[in-house]
Parts: structure tokens; sequence; C-alpha cells
């Protein structure tokens, strides 16, 4: 029985090559898209979670304040237990920093004097202390003179947070809809291969052959399919991945926080593989189903 | 062999069959015949489990083929063969393969497809002609064909609709006369035929309908 199966998969494979390349096509461009949306979402998780990893906090001194006072300030705040690290910048060195990073306010920095940008504090919290409501604590204690202003940059990263959220919901109606969307173009794609079988399906129905036999050698096409398809789309994912990080990844550096163009691991990449196969399959018995019930 | 008990047939309006009794005796070879819309084929249909009947019970071979589930359908079938007027032979396949289809759904090994395939195609006058395509052969040959692939899993029952429809007279004579010889190797034979002239060269119990109505022949 096996062996009539495989056989009929194989003569199938090889008759209908063009239908079947169509159908891998789909499937490798949906598991492409998929892998591009989980790879862009993982570097994103990763950003945000290095954020949250280095706690940071800067507290900008007034402008009146000694700098006696400052560093004691410092000496104060380096002594609780929350705070990991905590260093003085001074006016001349957020100037100095200001300059490097961006080349264009150099001269207007040297025009106007340093001390046109405030000192401050840069602290870095323990990781045990770094849940928003405990910085936020943290930035509450601290608020008040010496100080002028407190931040650790909370509205953004709760945007971004936000936004995070809004985007995985979006990726997930967008995934639905194109599974959707593959199955039924797998599936339609599989149906003029069983229409092009149309008669060998009907007299096999009529000679008594069961729904699985007759089935069967359409699910291993539709496995085949997943299989290439989902292989060819991780592919053309890792590609995309090395063309962007060889020539992005300096250029988004800073927006990454230091977080890397992530491709998806080996976990994401079987589950991908596994659900192009599922896709394959299930197209294919769509099809085979729709076909077998119409016929006598 | 095949009974039916006040079998009704309905399509819409219309209605196709009305309170069919019939008895066919194993081994018997029965023509079914009456003008077109009579209800030939419909019966045929429902006996090979196309049909089901709106109301009646309809026995093949012990099974109530009126209640039969969609899964056992298969089981059915391969206790019947089935001969049509359009042949229905798979184009892309070649003589041996549309016969060995039969045995193939069955699990057949390959090596014995090939023998019962060679052996049925010879009963049937084609020997030699395994390799060849459907569209290669004549009208009767390819009939020949279609009743080879009927017969190579030995059914009980040999149901054609019209088998000789399409053919001219010497290849319908032939066709007849492979019908019989396999009637005569005790397998129960049902023929829906308008066509007198061979009714009348092959002689046989015949059932006539007439507007769904079973009208003699019981």
């Amino acid at each position: 029985m096996i062996q009539h199966i495989l056989r009929r998969t194989m003569r199938s494979l090889k008759e209908n090559f063009s239908l079947n390349l169509v159908a891998t096509g789909v499937i490798g461009a949906t598991v492409l898209l998929a892998g591009v949306y989980l790879s862009a979402l993982q570097t994103l998780d990763r950003v945000v979670e290095s954020w949250d990893r280095d706690a940071h906090v800067s507290a900008y001194f007034q402008p009146e304040i000694e700098v006696e006072l400052r560093f004691a300030t410092k000496d104060q705040i380096g002594a609780r237990q929350e705070v990991a690290s905590v260093s003085y910048v001074s006016e001349e060195d957020a100037a100095a920093y200001l300059s490097e990073r961006v080349e264009e306010v150099g001269p207007i920095l040297e025009e106007l004097g340093p001390e046109v940008l405030p000192s401050s504090l840069e602290i870095t919290l323990e990781q045990g202390h770094a849940t928003p409501a405990e910085i936020q604590a943290f930035v509450d204690s601290i608020d008040g003179p010496p100080f002028e202003h407190v931040d650790y940059g909370q509205d953004w990263v709760q945007r971004f947070h936000t936004f995070l959220t809004l985007l995985r919901g979006l990726g997930l109606v967008l995934g639905v809809l194109i599974s959707f969307a593959a199955i039924f173009l797998v599936g339609n794609t599989m149906h003029l291969v069983a229409y092009a079988r149309r008669a060998e399906l009907e007299t096999m129905k009529l000679v008594g052959a069961t729904w699985g036999f007759t089935a069967l050698p359409f699910a291993l096409e539709g496995c085949v399919q997943g299989l290439i398809g989902g292989g060819m789309g991780l592919i053309g994912v890792f590609a995309l991945h090395q063309v962007l990080v060889a020539r992005l990844e300096d250029a988004l550096a800073l927006a990454l926080a230091g977080a890397e163009l992530s491709f998806l691991g080996a976990g994401w990449a079987l589950l991908l593989l596994g659900a192009s196969v599922l896709l394959g399959v299930c197209g294919c018995l769509w099809s085979v189903t729709r076909f077998w019930r119409k016929a006598p | 062999m095949i009974r039916l008990y006040h079998i009704d047939k309905r399509y819409g309006d219309h209605q196709a069959l009305k309170d069919v009794n019939l008895h066919v005796a194993k081994g018997e070879f029965v023509y079914v015949t009456g003008p077109s819309g009579a209800g030939k084929s419909t019966l045929l249909r429902m006996l090979y489990g196309a049909l089901k009947p709106t109301g009646g019970k309809l026995l093949v071979g012990g099974v109530d083929a009126s209640k039969l589930p969609p899964k056992r359908l298969p089981f059915l079938r391969r206790n019947i063969g089935v001969v049509f007027q359009d042949f229905k032979l798979i184009p892309n396949r070649s003589v041996a393969d549309n016969v060995g289809l039969a045995l193939e759904v069955l699990g057949t090994p390959r090596a014995e497809i090939d023998r019962r395939s060679r052996a049925v195609l010879n009963v049937v006058g084609l020997a030699g002609k395994e390799e060849r395509m459907p569209q290669d052969l004549s009208g009767g040959e390819q009939q020949r064909v279609a009743v080879a692939r009927a017969i190579v899993n030995d059914p009980a029952v040999l149901l054609a609709d019209e088998p000789t429809g399409n053919l001219d007279g010497a290849m319908a004579i032939e066709v007849m006369e492979i019908l019989m010889s396999i009637n005569l190797r005790g397998t129960t034979i049902l023929v829906a035929t308008h066509d007198a002239g061979l009714m009348k060269r092959f002689p046989q119990r015949t059932l006539r309908f007439e507007a769904g109505r079973l009208v003699s022949g019981q």
C-alpha cells in the first residue's frame, strides 16, 4: 500500500511540476514574510530588553549648584544599595559628548560656551531594582534640589512598549490573514492539480478507493511543498539578514542601543518550517476533499 | 444478490423511481431497459452507491446500500464492477495502469497487479496492448479495457450503464460476448440498455422501466 502511495506521489510531483512550483513559491513567500516580521520583532524586543536591563537615570544639576555639592551628592547617591554605578558629567564633558555624536553642533557649542549644557549624574541601577515601578520610586526619591530635572526616558520607553504591543497585535492579525490567504492559494493551486487528475480521482472512488488512500499522496505532495517552500523562505530571511547586517548595522547601531539585528533562532526557524509543512498538507487535503465530495 | 423493497427516488419535484420491488439472483444476467428518463441509470447509480434512495430498502450482496455511511462505500464498491458508456478511462495512464487501478486501491502487490491485469486483458482480447494509451485504441477496445478494469478484482456484481451506446454494431457484439462469458463464470450482471437488437441477439431476463416504474420483468 505504502509503495502505491509513494509511487502516486512521485508521479504527481513530476506530472504537475509547474503547479507544484507555484504552491511551493506561495509557501516560500509566506514564510519569508513571517520570518522578516519575527526577526524585526525579536530585534525590537532585544532593544527594549537592553534598555530594561541597563536601567539608566540622568539627573541634571541646577546651574547654580557648587561643584563640591555636586560631588557630595554623587557620593551620597553612589552609596545607595539600588545604585550600581554613578558618574559625574560636567558641562564640558556633556558638550564634548554631544559634539562627538553630532558634528554640526560643535561650532555652535563653541560659540555659546560649554555651560550651555547642564552638568549631570549618570546613574545605573542594579538589575534587581530595574522594574519600571522601582525606577520611578528611585527617580521620585532624588527629584528636586540640587537637581533641576531627573529623567530616565520613561515617556519614550512606555510609548515604545505600547508601540511594540500594537506591533505584536498587528503582526498576529496579519499573520492569521496571511496564513489564511496562503492556505487558500495553496489549496486552490492544489485544486488545479486535483482538477487535472479529476478523471483519476473519480475512477479511484468508483473502484473502491478510500479517502485516505486517495488523499495521502496529496498530503505527501503538500509536505514536500511545505519543506521546500519553507526552506526557501528561511534561506531568504537569512540572506536578507546578512545583507542588512552588512549594510545597515553600523547605521542602526545607535537606534538599536547595542542590540544586534536578529536572525530567527533555531526554535523559530523550526516552528516556521513546521508551519509551512502544515500549510502545504492542509492546503492539499482541503482541495482533494472538496473534489472528493463532488465525485459520484 | 440484489434486492429492492419499495424503492423511491425523487429529484426535487421529479420522481425518478416509484415503488420499485426487485430481486436479482446470484449469477443472473439481467437487462434494464426503457425509454430515456425511465430510471435505468438512476437504478444503477443507486446500486453502486452514487445515489441514495429517497425511500425503501436496497440490498446488494446482503449490504443495505440505502443506509450505507460514506466511510463504508468503498468496501461496497470493491465488490461491484461498473462499466460506463463513456468508458471513464484515465487518459494519461496505460491500459495496464487503468486496469490495475482497481487492484491498486486494495493494496495488491505490484507483481500481482501486473499478473492479474495481463490475465484479464487476455480474457477481453487485448493481450499485447498493455502499454498502449487509451486514446490509441478504438472505441470497442476502450470499452473492453473498462470491462477488464471492472472485473479484475473478481466482483460479485457487474453493472454496465449503456456499455454499447458509443460503439458500432460489430464492436457492441464483441463487448456483449465478453459480458456473457463473464456471466458464465458466475458474476451477476445488470446491463442498462435500450438497444433492442442486442437484447434480441442475446436474450436474457429484461426489466422494463417506464416513468420510474418497473412495468415488467419482476
